[in-house]
Parts: C-alpha cells; sequence; structure tokens
C-alpha cells in the first residue's frame, strides 16, 4: 500500500518531465466563452492533440492574464481600458484586438411582465434606484428586482457606460456573476429585470425593445440597437500566420466559425 | 536451568526491543554511547520541535501574507472610510472601497442563523445527554455527523436550486436569494458544531449534580435548566461561539444564496432582502481584478478584517473553553 | 407551582426537545432527498437510440450493428414527418427562397470572375444583381402583397436583359416568377405567421429528433444528436404540442401563460395531423429503454457537460487530496507525538497550541486568498515554476487548511493508548522513540486513520481555497502537478450558477454535486466503522 502511494506520487513528478503536447490557454469574459468553448471544442476535435483550456472569469481577468502573458488568447466582450494598455505595454505586451462576433446587451424581463419596452432614460431611472415599483413604468404591480452584473464584468462596463452614462447603481442591487446567472435569476423571479448578452436570450426570457429598437440580429448588426457591440479576442501582437493562435483567431471568418457563432445566438460580423 | 532458561527468553525479548543494542548490554555505557545517545536524543527532539512549529510558521506566514498585500491599500486610503461607508464601488472612475455594508451583511448574516441554531442546538445537545438511552443517541450521532459532514458547496446548491424557488413560490418574496435562505442554511451548518460541544459540556458534569437536584424534587425539566445548563454554560457558550466563526467564515453558501447587493437592508428586520457578506465579496471579486490593483489590496484588507474578526471569536471561544474545562474538573 | 402543572411542563418539553432532534432528521432528509433523487437520473433514467448512438461516436460503446438497425428503423418512422413539412414549407418558407437568392447571387459572382470583362462592367454587373436580390429578399420577407407585388414587377422588369440572359442570374428572376404564382390568392399575413410558428416546430424538432436527414452536420458536437434521454424528450414533446403565449390581463396585472395546442394553430393546413401522428410514434422513432450508466463516473465530459459524466473531476478530486494527504499526514502525526511525548507546559508550547487553534479558526475563503499570495505568487517561482495555479498549489494551500485537524486527531488517538503499554514497554528496557514507533502508534493507528479520512472528506469538500489556486471550470485533464485541474467541489459550483449549458442538463448538476456527497459520506462511513472498531479494541483491555 505504502509503495503504490509513493509511486503514484514518483510517476506523477516524473510525469512533469515528459513531452507535452501542444496547449493554447485561453481567458476572459463569460459573454464570449460559449463561443470560446464552442470554436475550442472544433478545433480539438479537428486537431487531436492539440489541448485548449478556456477560463470564463470575466473580461477583467482575461487582460490581466494577458498582461501577465499567462494565457495566448484574452476574450473581452468590451475593449481594453488605457490602464490595461498602458500596464500591458510596460509589461512588453502589445494587444491586438479581433472582432469576433457582434452582440447587443439586452435587457430581459420576466415574461409575464407586461412592460415591452422601455427607453434608455427609464433603464436608467429603475438601476439608480428612482423606480422602485414597475406599475410606475406601466407594469404589473410589483416591486422591481435589480439584478447587475458585477462590476469586473465587460457587460457591466458596456452597460454602465451607454445606458448608465457612468452614473452610481442603486444600493440594493444584486450582483451575479456570469451571463448565465443573470438569466436564471429572470426566468425564475417575477419582478426582476437584468441585461445579458443577446446569446443568452431565449425562450424563458423576455427581450425588451429600447428606444423603440428591438434587439434583433439586422439592429445589432447595423448598429441600431443602443446597447450593440463587438466581442473581441486579443493577442499579443498579431499571431504568426499559420499558426494555430492564428487560426483560432481567424475562425470567425470561415462559414463554419460563423455557424458556430449563429448556433450560439450572436451576430456574425460579416453578414453573407 | 530455570535461570538460563528465563535469560535466553529475556534475551530474545530485548533483541526484539532493541535489537540493534548487543544482547550482553553493559550496564555502563562507553563515552561514544553516551554521547551518541545524548546527540540522538536532543536532536531528535530539536527536529520534531521544529516540524511541529510548521503550524506556528503557517499562521505568522498567513499572517505576513494577507498584511503585505493589504498594507499598500491601507496606507492610502483611509481605514475610517474602509470601516463605516457603505458604497462598495471598486471598479468605478473614481474607486469607493466601504465595507459597511458587507461588515453589516455577513454580522446580520451569522447573528440569524445563529438564533435559528442555539435554540434547536441546545434542546437538541440535552435530549441527547440527558433524556434519551444510550442506544438511541448512538444512533442519532451519525445524523448529526452526516450533516457535519455535507460539503458547503452542496449546501448552496441546495440553497440556490431547490430552497430559493420555493421561498420565493410559498411567501412571496421578491427575490429567493436573500439574508433569509443565507441563514437558515448557515444554521444548519452551524448546528453540528453547537450540538457536539455543549453536549460534551453538558455530559462532562458529573452525575452529583443532577442526582442532588433530583433528590430536591425539581422535574427533569427544571434540573435541566436551572442546573444543568448554567453549570455547563462555558461549554455551551463556548460551542455557540464557535458555530458563529463557522457561519461567519462561510463562503460558497453565501455566495450562491444571499444575491450579493452591497446593501444594508432597508427596514432593517426585513430578511427577504438580499445582503453581501464579506467571504462573498471576496471570492467573487478575486478572479477578475489584476493582481496588484487597488482593488486587488483591498480584497486582502478585507481578509484581514475577517481574520481579525475570526480571531477575537476563537480567543473568546477558548477562554469559555478553559473555564468550562476548569468547571468539568472541579465537579 | 402545583405538581402536577410541573410535572405536565416536563412532559411537554421532552416532546420539544424531541422535536428538535426529529426536526433535524427532517432537514438532512430535506437537504440531501432532492439532490439524490435527481442526481440519481444522472444515472439511471431511460435512454434512446440517440443516446446510444452519442455514446458510439464520443465514447466508441456500444454494438455498431445493432444501433445502426435501431437507427434505420427510428428513421423510416420518422420519414412521414420530414416530408410533410418539406410540402408545406414549399408554399410558405421565405426563409428558404432568400437563402436560394443569395446563392445564386454568389454563384453568379464566382461566375463573373470566370469571364473576361473589365473590372467596371464586373462591379457594375455585380451591384445592379445585387439590388435585384435585396429587392427579391423584401418581397420573400414581406406580408403587404402591394408592396411584394411592386418589388415583383421590379425583378421581373429585367427578364429579357441580354446581360443576365443565359447566366445563372436568370435564376432570381425565375424565383420571382415561381413566387408571384405560388402567392396568387394566399393570405400572406396567415402565411408569415406559419412560417415563424413552423420555424419553431423545426427547432424543436431539431432537438427532439437530431438534425433532419440531409441536412449538413452541424458543426457542435451538442446539436449533432437529438434528445438523449427519454424525460428530455418528454419535455421536448410537451412544448411541441402546445403553443406559449403570454396574455395581457388587467391593468397593473402581470401576464398570464397560455396554452394553446399547435394543431389548431395550423388548423386546415397538410400539417395539421403531424403533431398527434409524432405523439403516438414517439417511442418508435427515440426507441426508449431504462439503463444504468455508471461509466458516468469514468467518462470526460463535452463543453458545458452536455455529455458524457465526471470522470476528469473525480480524478481531480483524487488526486488533490491524496497529494495534500501527502504532505500533511508526516507533519500531523510528528507534531502529535511531538505534543504528547515531549511537551512541557511552558511559554513555547502555549504558543504552538495557540496557533494550532488559530489556524483551526481561519475562513476557508482565507486560506485561498494565502494560497494565491504565498504558493502561488511566491513559492512556486523559488522552485522556477510558472507562477499559476495548479495541483500542488491547491494540495498544499488544502494540507495547511487541514493541519489542526491532523494533529488533533492524532493526539486524541495517541493519547488514548493506555499507559499500561507504555509502561511495559519501557520497562522491557526499549527506549522512548522505539516504544513510540512500535508500540504506542500501532495502538494508535485507528484513531490516526480515522483523522485522515475525516481530514481526506475534509479536503475533497473545500472549494474556495482551491478558487484561486488550483481549479478550472473547464480543461484537460492533467498532466502533471504543475497544471490545474477540474475538481467536483469547484464543478458543482460552476454548474449551479455559472454556465448556460448546465441549465439544460439538470441532471447533470445534480449528479455532480451528489458525487461529491456520496464520496464525502462514503469516506466519514468508513471513519464511523473503524472508530467503533478503535472503541472496542481499546476499552477491550
Amino acid at each position: 500500500m505504502k509503495r503504490l502511494v509513493f509511486s503514484l506520487a514518483l510517476l506523477m513528478l516524473a510525469a512533469t518531465g515528459l513531452v507535452r503536447a501542444e496547449t493554447l490557454q485561453i481567458d476572459g469574459s463569460t459573454t464570449v466563452g460559449p463561443i470560446a468553448d464552442a470554436f475550442a471544442e472544433y478545433f480539438m476535435r479537428t486537431n487531436p492533440g492539440l489541448e485548449i483550456t478556456v477560463k470564463k472569469t470575466g473580461s477583467g481577468d482575461g487582460a490581466a492574464a494577458l498582461i501577465d502573458s499567462r494565457c495566448d488568447i484574452a476574450t473581452l466582450s468590451r475593449f481594453m481600458k488605457d490602464k490595461e494598455f498602458k500596464s500591458a505595454v510596460d509589461h512588453n505586451v502589445f494587444p491586438v484586438a479581433h472582432a469576433i462576433a457582434m452582440d447587443g446587451v439586452c435587457i430581459i424581463v420576466h415574461p409575464s411582465n407586461t412592460v415591452a419596452a422601455l427607453t434608455t432614460a427609464q433603464v436608467r431611472d429603475i438601476y439608480n434606484g428612482k423606480t422602485k415599483n414597475w406599475k410606475e413604468i406601466g407594469g404589473p404591480d410589483a416591486e422591481i428586482v435589480i439584478v447587475s452584473r458585477d462590476t469586473s464584468s465587460g457587460t457591466y462596463e458596456t452597460f454602465h457606460e451607454k445606458v448608465m452614462n457612468k452614473e452610481e447603481l442603486a444600493k440594493n442591487v444584486e450582483y451575479v456573476n456570469s451571463n448565465p446567472q443573470a438569466q436564471a435569476r429572470v426566468k425564475t423571479t417575477a419582478g426582476a429585470i437584468s441585461y445579458v448578452g443577446i446569446g443568452f436570450v431565449d425562450a424563458e426570457v423576455k427581450a425588451l425593445k429600447i428606444d423603440g429598437i428591438a434587439p434583433t440580429k439586422q439592429t445589432i448588426a447595423n448598429g441600431t440597437y443602443p446597447v450593440a457591440r463587438p466581442l473581441f479576442m486579443f493577442t499579443n501582437g498579431y499571431p504568426k500566420l499559420g499558426s494555430t493562435v492564428f487560426k483560432f483567431c481567424t475562425f470567425y471568418l470561415t462559414e463554419k466559425g460563423q455557424e458556430i457563432i449563429l448556433a450560439k445566438g450572436f451576430v456574425p460580423v460579416t453578414n453573407y | 536451568m530455570e535461570s538460563s532458561a528465563i535469560k535466553a527468553k529475556q534475551g530474545t525479548l530485548l533483541d526484539t526491543l532493541a535489537p540493534a543494542a548487543d544482547s550482553h548490554r553493559p550496564l555502563v555505557l562507553t563515552p561514544t554511547e553516551d554521547i551518541r545517545g545524548f546527540l540522538t536524543l536532543h536532536l531528535g527532539r530539536m527536529a520534531l520541535f521544529l516540524v511541529t512549529c510548521t503550524s506556528v510558521l503557517a499562521v505568522f506566514l498567513i499572517f505576513l501574507f494577507v498584511i503585505r498585500e493589504a498594507l499598500p491599500f491601507l496606507a492610502k486610503f483611509s481605514i475610517t472610510e474602509f470601516l463605516t461607508s457603505t458604497s462598495w464601488y471598486p471598479e468605478a472612475v473614481t474607486p469607493k472601497f466601504g465595507t459597511l455594508a458587507l461588515l453589516v451583511g455577513s454580522g446580520y448574516v451569522t447573528i440569524v442563523s445563529i438564533i435559528f441554531a442555539v435554540p434547536v442546538g441546545i434542546l437538541a445537545a440535552v435530549f441527547l445527554s440527558d433524556i434519551v438511552s444510550m442506544k438511541i443517541r448512538n444512533i442519532i450521532k451519525p445524523i448529526i455527523e452526516i450533516l457535519a459532514a455535507i460539503p458547503s458547496v452542496a449546501y448552496g446548491f441546495f440553497a440556490v436550486m431547490v430552497l430559493a424557488p420555493w421561498m420565493q413560490q410559498k411567501f412571496g418574496f421578491s427575490t429567493g436569494t436573500n439574508a433569509l435562505n443565507a441563514s437558515l442554511v448557515l444554521a444548519v451548518m452551524a448546528l453540528p458544531t453547537i450540538i457536539s460541544v455543549s453536549e460534551d459540556s453538558i455530559s462532562a458534569i458529573g452525575r452529583e449534580l443532577r442526582e442532588a437536584s433530583y433528590g430536591c424534587g425539581a422535574t427533569r425539566m427544571e434540573t435541566i435548566f436551572k442546573v444543568v445548563i448554567p453549570a455547563a454554560h462555558s461549554g455551551i457558550i463556548a460551542g455557540i461561539v464557535l458555530g458563529m466563526m463557522r457561519a461567519i467564515g462561510e463562503t460558497m453558501v453565501v455566495w450562491m444564496a444571499s444575491g450579493n447587493a452591497a446593501q444594508i437592508p432597508h427596514p432593517w428586520w426585513d430578511l427577504s432582502q438580499s445582503v453581501r457578506t464579506l467571504t462573498a465579496t471576496i471570492a467573487g471579486d478575486m478572479g477578475e481584478t489584476e493582481k496588484g490593483s487597488p482593488h486587488y489590496r483591498a480584497l486582502f484588507a478585507a481578509g484581514l478584517l475577517l481574520l481579525v474578526i475570526t480571531l477575537c471569536l476563537n480567543m473568546v471561544s477558548e477562554y469559555f473553553l478553559i473555564r468550562a474545562k476548569k468547571a468539568g474538573g472541579k465537579r | 407551582m402545583r405538581p402536577g402543572v410541573r410535572i405536565a411542563i416536563d412532559k411537554i418539553f421532552t416532546v420539544v426537545a424531541g422535536a428538535s432532534v426529529v426536526c433535524l432528521c427532517l432537514v438532512l432528509v430535506a437537504v440531501l432527498g432532492p439532490m439524490l433523487w435527481r442526481g440519481g437520473s444522472a444515472v439511471v433514467f431511460k435512454e434512446t437510440v440517440e443516446f446510444r448512438k452519442m455514446q458510439l461516436v464520443l465514447f466508441g460503446r456500444g454494438d455498431e450493428d445493432k444501433i445502426a438497425a435501431e437507427s434505420r428503423q427510428a428513421e423510416t418512422a420518422r420519414a412521414k414527418i420530414y416530408s410533410t413539412i418539406e410540402k408545406f414549407k414549399g408554399g410558405i418558407d421565405s426563409g428558404n427562397l432568400i437563402e436560394k437568392a443569395r446563392q445564386i447571387y454568389r454563384q453568379f459572382g464566382n461566375d463573373l470572375r470566370q469571364t473576361d470583362q473589365t473590372a467596371e462592367e464586373v462591379a457594375e454587373l455585380r451591384s445592379v444583381t445585387r439590388q435585384i436580390r435585396d429587392r427579391l429578399e423584401s418581397a420573400f420577407a414581406s406580408s403587404n402583397t402591394a408592396e411584394v407585388n411592386e418589388s415583383l414587377a421590379y425583378v421581373l422588369n429585367f427578364k429579357d436583359d441580354p446581360r443576365f440572359k443565359n447566366t445563372s442570374a436568370a435564376g432570381l428572376i425565375g424565383l420571382a416568377e415561381q413566387y408571384s404564382k405560388d402567392i396568387h390568392g394566399i393570405n400572406l399575413a396567415e402565411r408569415q405567421r406559419y412560417y415563424q410558428e413552423l420555424r419553431q416546430v423545426e427547432d424543436i424538432l431539431i432537438e427532439l429528433l437530431g438534425p433532419a436527414p440531409g441536412a449538413a452536420t452541424p458543426a457542435l458536437m451538442m446539436n449533432r444528436f437529438g434528445a438523449t434521454r427519454w424525460d428530455l424528450a418528454q419535455k421536448l414533446l410537451g412544448r411541441l404540442l402546445w403553443y406559449e403565449e403570454w396574455i395581457k390581463q388587467g391593468q397593473g396585472q402581470p401576464m398570464v401563460r397560455h396554452l394553446t395546442p399547435r394543431s389548431q394553430r395550423f388548423a386546415g393546413t397538410e400539417i395539421e395531423g403531424l403533431f398527434a401522428y409524432i405523439q403516438q410514434n414517439l417511442p418508435e422513432m427515440l426507441k426508449p429503454r431504462p439503463t444504468f450508466y455508471w461509466q458516468y463516473f469514468i467518462d470526460d465530459s463535452t463543453p458545458g457537460h452536455y455529455f458524457g459524466g465526471v470522470g476528469p473531476e473525480i480524478l481531480g478530486t483524487l488526486l488533490l487530496t491524496i497529494l495534500a494527504m501527502l504532505f500533511v499526514v508526516p507533519f500531523g502525526v510528528i507534531s502529535a507525538a511531538y505534543l504528547v511525548e515531549c511537551a512541557s507546559d511552558n511559554f513555547v508550547m502555549r504558543i504552538i497550541r495557540m496557533s494550532i487553534n488559530t489556524l483551526a479558526g481561519v475562513p476557508s475563503i482565507v486560506f485561498g486568498l494565502f494560497g494565491l499570495a504565498f504558493f502561488v505568487l511566491f513559492f512556486l517561482p523559488i522552485f522556477g515554476a510558472p507562477s499559476k495555479g495548479c495541483i500542488l498549489a491547491a494540495s498544499m494551500t488544502l494540507a495547511v487548511l487541514t493541519l489542526p485537524v491532523m494533529i488533533r486527531a492524532s493526539e486524541e488517538a495517541i493519547r488514548a493508548v493506555p499507559q499500561t503499554y507504555k509502561e511495559a514497554s519501557l520497562a522491557l528496557g526499549a527506549s522512548r522513540f522505539r516504544t513510540f514507533v512500535k508500540v504506542t502508534l500501532p495502538a494508535a493507528l485507528p484513531g490516526i486513520l480515522t483523522g485522515v479520512i475525516l481530514s481526506l472528506s475534509r479536503v475533497a469538500g473545500e472549494t474556495a481555497p482551491v478558487l484561486f489556486t488550483g481549479a478550472v471550470a473547464l480543461g484537460p485533464v492533467p498532466k502533471s502537478i504543475f497544471d490545474p485541474t477540474r475538481t467536483l467541489s469547484y464543478g458543482s459550483y460552476d454548474m449551479a450558477v455559472g454556465d448556460k449549458l448546465a441549465a439544460m442538463v439538470p441532471h447533470n448538476q445534480f449528479g455532480m454535486v451528489v458525487t461529491l456527497v456520496l464520496l464525502i459520506l462514503c469516506l466519514n462511513t468508513v471513519a464511523i466503522v473503524l472508530r467503533s472498531r478503535v472503541f472496542k479494541k481499546l476499552a477491550g483491555h
């Protein structure tokens, strides 16, 4: 028994020195996460021996990982901030952005909510605490349960910038850590309101029209939806032509890549 | 004849116990053997002592590293603002790091869970030690140990997948992940600690006290409430404080089930509102902050705060446990 | 107080105390019950032919010939559905027509590259064709008869244009002609509604039965198979048979869900009878069969745990716990030995004991912070290892977490050995070291093992310390101890709140948590059994 344990330990330590297969490390946003997952699955299936690790903890972490050279590709649902760019250059990392898909930050409510359209100003009033009950804006008589993404998320940044005009959110806002969690909260809570990427809107939640424009593939693709945004993959410098990183970052231009992006609910950058 | 046989037996026994030594070991040691024995004894002790000191080293390192990461933040931002402001907006343009709402959230959830857990815990401990036979006690003990063994992520899972929707349906709360949800589950997690420590200290009270009380004509309930529990009160309080430590240090359950709204509930008694604790903030924000940024250091400062609080609680419970041991020993 | 009242209060109190224990048992059942029930369905459930196909493709499991035969049978049963839908679509499918128009345009673009016209001519032709295509698309998509006729008229103007005769662009004009014939007399508004609702029906059918025969293989594995479980199929059937809409009630009231049978929505068309047909023949189309999927515990999973099992997670948890135990057992036992054998009640000893108690009280998230700051960022780089989360860092953090538990349990075990053993051995002339190693330690071994197992179960269940030091939600099986790994504990958290696909497979969510809980409960049962044996052994002397 002791010998077995000992030899197991030795084996594991010895395995460190073995030749590894090619690896690709991807870190970052929970919005772009499903696309990265799907790309990774396709790549690992077509290139046996390639190993891809995908971490989805937030755009901020993706940027931090790229700066520390802990990952090969960082997925972000917002552009890199000034501080992040400066810090990257200080660490000898030169981030290059690839816009792989388009997304719209959709304001979602429970399907039983009579409200179907709001203006940006109304959403702002909800999130900074001025409007407290749905009946004030034409909905049922129920308290508004405000759900927001956590402050390090790219989706939050986009929402904060374009809808909130950088105002502070109310104190009683609930924070969740990911898009699916936000969707799950709204799905199960009749008075909830939240915002997710369009890839996370399904039959169990209702996306509102903002300023009269519904978030559809067309309105996001031509930018008329007020809260449309591109989704990015950042690499350190432009990837070497023909390398795996290059193929991964340009996969969104191929038909298969666009099929995957559409299957995940996002909008391909090109609209063949 | 007999003596030689005995001597032979002794010899073999000595061989198994001290095979390296000469079977005809003299009663006087040579100088080298003496020094060798001395060195091995004391060096051996030193080695063991060093190994034992790893726990001291570990505690020291924990404090060192947490303080080291937190210090730049504490030097730059004012500690009073850190402790008394309710605005936690770490990623805003002008970041605000006020942990009062988080502290209140932690405290709120802990106190409510203790309010739920203490009556049930003490009653159960009393039941197990005084009222029920040994056989039934040995059947119920494993149930409590199973409750203690269930990992916290399983409790968190239960809280968010089963308890939250049920609470929303049954009580019509606007949100199922709220302070009540987290408190209930934390109470269940703190119960085994409270029960086992209280039960130990109640059992340690000797029979004489109880017999004296029964001899005066008291009923069982009166004996328990007026004699046994006051006699064991140090141990019970220690158990409660240990339960509080478990509740305040718990991360997964509150992260999943408390809603994470950095607010102080508006009518303070409204449990159906969402709160946020220190532990959930650290766990939730850490993965996304840049290493070395003020937000990162603020999280370490929050961790330091948590460490200080649990240390104080630890010392309080130690004090009561020592008192309980003394009380139990006297009788 | 009168004695009767006091006795009554006493009896009430007994009942209340008993109720508290009953309450505890109920809580245990309430917590474990739903989880075990729903998690059990990850292993014991009714599988369908899609499940068997998936197992064959992903894991190479199953009899290929039998599965192929079953697939053929299922396909014959399904054929009627697809043919009916095709016929119906011919009349109303604008999406298909739009797609055809686009293909023709692309083909024309390719053809133009082969001809030898100048670049400007090519560009002009392309832009004109593009305009034709766009007008045609708006004609297909619109439900306003006047608008449609106007657009069609525009396109048909180019019928006799010499530039497009005999080229592939003539196809566009052919489409326009066909369309104007098809829509003659059809109510365009209904047509839009039929088209949209048919799209819904088709989407549900893809989820239920897999991609339609003849359609391209989807890029994502999860879309290549239909419903793999019978309970999932039943849910999808419900969505198929009933059309859900939300009806306004009154001012200030929330909307309510209203269900109408889909056959009603398509009343009078060819596919009205399709729904009853599907409902009756679903067993024939999916061939359900009860199964025991024990390979759940060894299979890898597709992203999001849509298919597959928790094998890598179990492996990760086991690796972490075994490595942590390797670190903690020597330190714990030796420290306990020192505390029992050589300790005297002086200042240093008090400090050591205080540290052990302090360590026991530190919250697990602070251990996570410590593990990140010390092991990942400081310790590993000293040895030249990359400064990222890995199994080594995580297990060292867990070892520090569980050290007090180990020390306490070992100390108790060593103290519980009767003094007589030690005295007898010393009397026979053995040195103190030999006494300890050969007499006390073996006697204390069951107790120490109990401590090891309790530490194991604590370590297996901890999530907060491994969050930043070694756990990932999605990643390959670790190749060495310098790689991060998936674990049951972090995986359960991620499945509960982090993953979008996880919500579609609740049996996998609960399955992972239940695997963790069962693993820990098994370890604890072993500990309880060992402990009763220890008591018997030591009490017998």
